[in-house]
């Protein structure tokens, strides 16, 4: 078996293992993974015995090392700027969304307050005005209205903390990798 | 590293696959390590020297100017 041969047919067993695996979590059905991860091993072992060329070349070794090393550099350093600006939306003050709330008193005598979502970093004025909405009577504020005003103010947020978390997220993942290399950097530098 | 990986084979009329088979590497590397592009571990000077049938010094030459990339270069 040629080399290329060798590698179309672990391509070909994982896409079939990762499918497998899939559809038995959407199933619930979790001895599928059990019998076709070790199955696909099985068979990636085999197809690997059969190699007739080279398949540990140094030369190879030195430069998937090298690529690896680059990569997690610039995946650090590019995922950190990312981390970073992302999750800036969620501390800046400047990149929140401005709201404002003005109190007026209706005909009636009552107290009505008009909540209004300005453009994020602008000076409140209609043209920067996102939206807005008026509660008529603050007084008889009913239950339905206060999930209202909650919704609202939250929505006005929900971009800025879907990109927070976004960071959050890519910070976890950065975290976890630095982690991997260290644990492996550690086991080698003691093996060596 | 200068070689004369090129020349050695050249007297042993041995074809850069057939080294590369006998030393298990691939003729990639071979093909590297002749144009002096790919410095090769001890491990492996070692093992094409003994397929020559000669020394390592035999085959290598250190020389500064004409190093290529090693495993502690870029």
């Amino acid at each position: 078996m040629k080399r290329f041969t060798y590698l179309v047919c672990s391509l070909i067993v994982a896409c079939m293992v990762a499918a497998m695996v899939g559809w038995s979590m959407a199933a619930g059905n979790f001895l599928v993974p059990v019998i076709a991860i070790p199955l696909g091993i099985i068979v990636v072992l085999a197809c690997r015995a059969h190699v007739d060329v080279v398949i540990a070349d140094e030369r190879e070794k030195r430069i998937r090392s090298k690529a690896a090393l680059r990569t997690l550099e610039v995946v650090v350093i590019v995922g950190a700027i990312a981390a970073i600006i992302l999750y800036s939306y969620v501390m800046s003050i400047p990149l929140a969304p401005i709201i404002t709330g003005k109190l007026f008193i209706n005909d009636d005598g009552t107290q009505s307050m008009t909540i209004a979502e300005y453009k994020p970093g602008s000076v409140p004025g209609p043209e920067t005005l996102v939206r807005s909405t008026t509660i008529r009577d603050l007084n008889a504020m009913n239950e339905t209205d206060a999930i209202t005003y909650c919704t609202y103010v939250r929505e006005g947020f929900s971009e800025n903390e879907n990109r927070g978390l976004a960071g959050m997220t890519i910070g976890i993942c950065l975290l976890a990798l630095l982690a991997t290399f260290g644990a492996f950097y550690l086991y080698y530098d003691r093996k060596y | 590293m200068k070689n004369r990986i090129r020349v050695l084979r050249a007297e042993h009329e041995m074809t850069q696959e057939q080294l590369a088979e006998l030393v298990g590497v691939t003729r990639n590397t071979i093909i590297s390590m002749e144009k002096n592009k790919y410095c090769p571990s001890l491990k492996l000077g070692y093992r094409i020297a003994h397929v020559f049938g000669v020394g390592i010094d035999d085959v290598f030459t250190y020389e500064e100017s004409v190093d290529g990339p090693s495993a502690d270069e870029e």
